[in-house]
């Protein structure tokens, strides 16, 4: 057990420190030389927390499951036909649910994978950015740009209108 | 223990109640004002309204239940959570209230159970904080729900008090219990059964009459001309030129009057009938009189066209390709008369639920709840509204679906319900079934007697108040050609531009929270409170001040009535540019209205839009200016315009009225007149006060005038005002009695509400929740 408290202690700190990393690295000016990363496994926290990042998990479910079973057990449940139907507007529902989805919906779907894929490369760059150097900012710089470009362009083509803007008429006012 | 564990669970309870978002007529109107800052219901932890029924635990029936919304009501409380209440606000959830009327649940108590009353038409908002500080109290004092909470047996908690019973556990009797057999007053001249009214009696001078001017003659000769004999102007009118035409051409007719006349009668105005079966000499007259009123712009000119109709369910042309608004007002002429339309391509009921019995205008139907079953919460459950499936067909395999936007939804603004046929976000296709608010105003008209009805006519459009008991004034006195003192006239307009000003403060301040900006809602209501006090010290009503009387008002303006007035236009100019600061210039108020809901010019005066709505589209048109009534001609006031009708315009033009308005009452005050305040036509009118204590012969009038109402002399009129939401008129018919033979109330928004079909076409929901918001609509306006 004390073995397990000094784990999650050790995780905390890397987490501390890789947090004050980012901070120094944000700050502007002359002074901001990089704080030195001293534990060999700052950023990783596989090799020396698999069992305190288990007990995270674990501890997470247990107090799911306690808040679920209380909230399922305490109090009085009544069931009748209107309480198992769907809520629309106090009108029994039209249809049924599963619809086919129109594509621009599955467009965004689309769009935001993409970008928030891209998003994980940029985090762990900026998590390494004084070791990789002037190189690899630059190299950034031309793959942030090119994403900034794909959105612009899905923009402009109208992939992020959820109406194909036909009720507008742009630019009056 | 047990009884430790009772209390901290009460005490959870009760201090942070969940009200639902649920509202259905006037008292919503006050429940709502008890959230803003000058009653601000935080303060006992219950300022959260939840939208769903799933997330609430109270349910403040707020108004009036109808028998189509019912089934809505009983299935949103069976949705909510466990434990919950019911507070009962106001006279109509209470009994049923002032409308004993075929479509109103006598009390809501007969399909809910009720934990708290609360009092009034509507309760004040401090009325709703004690009802609610009430049911904190029998939670505490008397709930005991440990064992419940743990599955054990015994304890109590949420509403136990049992769904009454009429005849059993309750009397719809709104005079309470042991009146059994004795008739409601009033009873003895409610149609059929005209047991006589000592009115046949009176003697009264013959209704005004107009003499008709070069326009009228002009257009008599023309239609003489081509149609010859299946026309005939009437001789007598006591407003406008009135003619009869054979009802197989009439199409024809209005057709001329559309198309070729001159002027050109571009507005159907009105489109109504009469059931002329209970006429004190009904061998005068056919079965059914069809009526319609149009409207020329320029020159400005109304007339009244009447179609004599023959049989017990007759039938005659449809005009809707004529009109596109003429297709509801057919659809309301069936549902409400029986009459049925040729040629109309989807001519079923419009207000009354599907499947209801009989037709409610008709002179045979019983008027009063009370003379029917008692709704009973079997009804509730086997009542539905139509279903979503009837109004489109759904399509299983393909992109589309049918979505129910109310008829309770925060976006609606009150109980009515939107259809629509849906592509991913898209709006393809709009119905709407209105009737979830049919008070029967119409049919109630014709028992209450003329000076009675007036609080009705209050409640047709609950948020503009004194401005909607303006044009039936109007109608009354032009009948009987009552002459109105010119103070009365300026006190009317200051009252009108006071409610215009109330309303458009409510309006901007939800339109405004409907796109997503809460805060201008709590200040404009601080300003709309400040008019309410001025109103409440004038009249001595909030919503509803029923102070107008035909021949004037009801009483004199009390000393210091200038002070408060006053004050209130020192400071409103100033918040009303900053209101418009805040959502005018806002960005995401901008993205959210700018090009959104473009309304054409045509088809909004094709529709019979009116008021701001019609006005946005770039008609210059307003009643007060254009065909002008009361003092408003000798007023200096600017009519607001636009040319590009989106709900961005449409928001801005309300505020520039309102600032108008601020010119005209500051006139009234520089104005005011002295002199009396009702007419000196004892004949007609409720005599001044003094006039009253003093002299026998002004005793026996006020005595007769209030008490069975003043004889009105047989005729017909038409007036309409300018209201806050469009044009407002009333179609007064009289047969020589104390009360009315037949009232029609011309709604503004129920002709512009009709323009959604159109405008929503293409619009996404997200535009549509703007677009009906900056529209501009009560559901009472509409169904009446």
């Amino acid at each position: 057990m004390i073995n397990l408290i000094k784990r999650v202690e050790l995780l905390t700190n890397c987490a501390d420190m890789a947090l004050q990393n980012m901070a120094q690295l944000m700050r502007p000016g002359p002074g901001g030389s990089m704080f030195p990363v001293n534990h060999t496994y700052a950023l990783s926290s596989w090799t020396p927390g698999v069992v305190s990042f288990l007990a995270f998990i674990f501890a997470v479910f247990l107090m799911m499951a306690v808040l679920m079973i209380l909230t399922g057990f305490l109090g009085e449940k009544r069931v009748n036909e209107n309480k198992l139907r769907p809520y629309e507007s106090g009108i029994i529902p039209t249809g049924s649910t599963p619809i086919r989805y129109p594509v621009p919906f599955f467009l965004v779907a689309v769009f935001f994978l993409i970008f928030d894929v891209e998003g994980a490369f940029i985090f762990s760059w900026a998590l390494a950015v004084k070791a990789l150097g002037a190189k690899a900012m630059v190299q950034m710089t031309f793959f942030i740009f090119v994403l900034l470009m794909g959105l612009v362009y899905i923009w402009f083509k109208g992939g992020l209108a959820l109406s194909g803007g036909k009720n507008k008429r742009a630019g009056r006012r | 223990m047990s009884r430790a564990v009772d209390s901290v669970i009460n005490w959870a309870r009760a201090t942070s109640l969940w009200p639902m978002y649920f509202g259905l007529s006037c008292c919503f109107v006050e429940e709502i004002t008890a959230w803003t800052p000058r009653y601000d219901i935080a303060r006992f932890g219950a300022e959260v309204l939840r939208l769903s029924p799933r997330q609430a635990d109270l349910l403040i029936i707020s108004g009036t239940v109808f028998k189509k919304v019912a089934p809505v009501v009983l299935r949103l409380y069976e949705q909510m959570a466990e434990p919950k209440w019911v507070i009962s606000m106001g006279s109509c959830a209470n009994t049923g209230g002032m409308y004993d009327v075929y479509s109103v649940v006598q009390g809501v108590n007969q399909i809910l159970p009720v934990d708290v009353y609360i009092p009034g038409c509507p309760p004040r908002p401090e009325a709703v904080l004690h009802g609610l500080t009430r049911l904190q109290e029998k939670i505490q004092s008397e709930e005991r729900p440990s064992a419940r909470v743990f599955h054990m047996a015994g304890g109590s908690q949420g509403t136990v008090s049992p769904v009454l019973v009429d005849g059993e556990t309750k009397t719809r009797d709104t005079r309470g219990p042991g009146m059994n057999g004795i008739p409601v007053r009033g009873s003895s001249v409610t149609p059929p059964d005209f047991n006589g009214t000592r009115a046949q009696f009176m003697w009264t001078p013959p209704a005004a009459q107009i003499t008709p001017g070069a326009v009228e003659n002009e257009i008599t000769s023309q239609l003489v001309r081509r149609f010859g004999d299946a026309v005939a102007p009437a001789e007598k009118s006591a407003d406008m030129l009135t003619i009869d035409v054979d009802p197989s051409r009439a199409p024809e007719v209005l057709r001329f009057f559309k198309f070729e006349s001159s002027p050109r009668f571009l507005r159907l105005e009105d489109y109504t009938a009469v059931d002329q079966s209970a006429r004190q000499n009904p061998e005068d007259y056919p079965d059914f009189t069809l009526v319609y009123h149009l409207l020329a712009f320029d020159p400005a000119v109304r007339v009244r066209i009447r179609a004599a109709l023959y049989g017990r369910y007759p039938e005659t042309q449809s005009i809707h390709e004529l009109w596109e608004n003429a297709g509801w007002y057919e659809r309301e002429i069936y549902d409400m008369f029986g009459i049925r339309f040729s040629g109309h391509p989807d001519l079923r009921r419009l207000l009354m639920p599907e499947g209801w019995q009989g037709h409610p205008l008709r002179k045979s139907y019983p008027g009063r709840a009370t003379e029917m079953p008692a709704y009973t919460i079997e009804d509730a459950r086997n009542l539905q509204p139509r279903a979503g499936e009837q109004f489109y067909r759904v399509d299983e395999d393909g992109e589309s679906y049918v979505l129910n936007i109310g008829p309770h939804h925060t976006g609606t603004h009150g109980i009515i319900r939107y259809i629509a046929k849906m592509e991913g976000e898209t709006i393809t296709g709009l119905d709407m079934d209105i009737g979830y608010h049919h008070r029967g105003a119409e049919k109630i008209g014709e028992r209450q007697h003329w000076i009675q009805y007036i609080p009705y006519t209050d409640r047709v459009d609950y948020l503009v108040g004194a401005a909607n008991e303006f044009p039936y004034v109007l109608a009354v006195e032009k009948i009987a050609g009552i002459r109105v003192p010119e103070r009365a006239e300026y006190i009317r307009v200051l009252f009108a531009e006071l409610s215009r000003i109330a309303n458009h403060m409510a309006y901007m301040g939800i339109t405004a929270n409907d796109v997503g900006a809460l805060t201008p809602n709590f200040y404009a209501f601080r300003d709309r409170e400040m008019i309410m006090d001025i109103v409440e010290m004038i009249s001595g009503g909030r919503l509803h001040p029923a102070f107008f009387r035909p021949g004037g008002v009801a009483a004199d303006l009390p000393e210091g009535w200038k002070e408060p007035v006053e004050a209130f236009l020192r400071v409103f100019p100033k918040r009303l540019g900053e209101y418009e600061k805040i959502t005018l210039k806002n960005p995401v108020f901008r993205a959210r209205t700018v090009d959104v809901g473009l309304m054409e010019k045509h088809d909004a005066m094709d529709l019979g839009v009116t008021g701001p709505n019609l006005r946005s589209t770039g008609v210059n048109w307003d009643l007060r200016k254009n065909m002008p009534y009361s003092v408003y001609g000798s007023l200096d006031f600017d009519v607001p315009t636009d040319t590009v009708s989106d709900c961005w315009t449409r928001f801005r033009l309300r505020a520039e009225e309102c600032r108008q308005s601020v010119r005209i009452i500051r006139q009234v005050i520089d104005q005011m007149p002295g002199g009396r305040y009702i007419s000196a036509d004892y004949r007609y009118v409720v005599p001044e006060r003094q006039d009253m204590l003093k002299d026998i012969e002004s005793l026996i009038h006020h005595f007769i005038n209030v008490s069975r109402g003043p004889k009105i002399p047989r005729g017909e009129a038409y007036a309409a005002t300018e209201n806050p939401r469009g044009e407002q008129g009333y179609y007064v018919v009289s047969d020589g009695l104390g009360f009315a033979y037949r009232v029609r109330i011309r709604a503004s928004s129920f002709t512009n509400i009709q323009a959604f079909a159109k405008i929503c076409k293409g619009a996404t929901i997200a535009d549509f929740i703007a677009i009906i918001g900056a529209h501009d609509y009560t559901p009472a306006d509409i169904d009446r």
